[in-house]
């Protein structure tokens, strides 16, 4: 990832010298034809373009957006009832992350969505326990977590 | 009971660079803009105490070994020296200079001895909060 980065700003260098043109543009112009060269010399390269890794980042932010609109609204909800009828609920979840800032990442996701808090992460690092403001099913709430947010970050972090 | 503080370890570790950045920032913008080197210095000692927090003050010491002691020392003499150096050119006491200057990647700039006074107000306050902080902490 970090030697294909490396790559792109060589040959974006490269082209500002062969075309003497040392400004801004010049420097964007050859950065977008060494992504071009990279996509065409892909199979080359010993782990995936880190395009893709690029694109999998925007895609996660835009469902963190989403999802921070909508678990809003669900709290909203929950508060204007009249009727004081939510389950809260401690639920321990089981990740599949291992690295330090996967596991930081998932942990701010869960907590910047309203309705659950990460309070703590285990010893060994595999267990988050979350606590959530109004839940009936739990399966369901570990199932929507490991499909939405930690799936996106996985493709974030797979080389 | 050791627990688990892989979230504010790794926090800590990015925001150290942002807060020191400000401090670095705030520090640059004290002549014409509210700032200086006391705030500077506090901010930046504010970032080293995160890392304190984080993780513990014997990890902290052998990432920056640095002695606060000599750092306060240095501050003294760098304020001392920008404020006696004019008397030795026949120039009263405190006597600033300042100038214009083309840097390259900046450009035209106003350098200003002033500064070197307040490096020194910043390497002091930077001492003196961490020695403080350190003493206080290592008590049992």
């Amino acid at each position: 990832m970090s030697l294909q980065l490396f790559l792109n700003f060589a040959l974006a260098f490269v082209w500002m010298f062969l075309s003497s043109n040392y400004t801004s543009t010049g420097f964007i112009i050859g950065y977008l034809l060494g992504i071009v060269l990279l996509f065409a010399m892909r199979r080359f390269l010993e782990t995936r373009l880190y395009i893709y890794r690029v694109w999998a980042l925007v895609k996660l932010t835009m469902l963190f957006l989403k999802e921070l609109v909508l678990a809003n609204i669900q709290v909203l909800k929950v508060v204007l009832k009249p009727k004081l009828d939510m389950q809260p609920a401690f639920f321990a979840y089981p990740t599949v992350l291992t690295k330090e800032w996967e596991i930081t990442l998932l942990s701010s996701l869960i907590t910047l969505t309203p309705g659950t808090v990460v309070v703590h992460v285990s010893d060994d690092a595999k267990t988050l326990y979350v606590h959530a403001i109004d839940i009936s099913d739990v399966d369901e709430a570990i199932a929507a977590i490991r499909n939405s947010f930690e799936k996106a970050i996985l493709e974030v972090s797979e080389s | 009971m050791k627990t688990n503080d892989v979230i504010i370890q790794f926090t800590a570790k990015i925001v150290f660079f942002i807060i020191f950045f400000f401090s670095i920032h705030i520090f640059m913008a004290g002549h014409y803009t509210p700032g200086g080197g006391f705030v500077g210095g506090l901010l930046t000692s504010s970032a080293i105490v995160l890392l304190v927090l984080a993780y513990d003050l014997n990890t902290v010491r052998t990432v920056l070994p640095i002695n606060y002691i000599h750092l306060i020392a240095t501050g003294l003499l760098l304020a001392l020296g920008t404020a006696a150096f004019p008397m030795f050119i026949g120039k009263p006491f405190f006597t600033h200079f300042f100038d214009y200057f083309t840097l390259p990647l900046i450009g035209k700039t106003s350098l200003h001895t002033a500064m070197l006074f307040d490096a020194g107000v910043y390497l002091v306050v930077v001492g003196v909060t961490m020695t403080i902080i350190q003493r206080i902490g290592e008590d049992d």
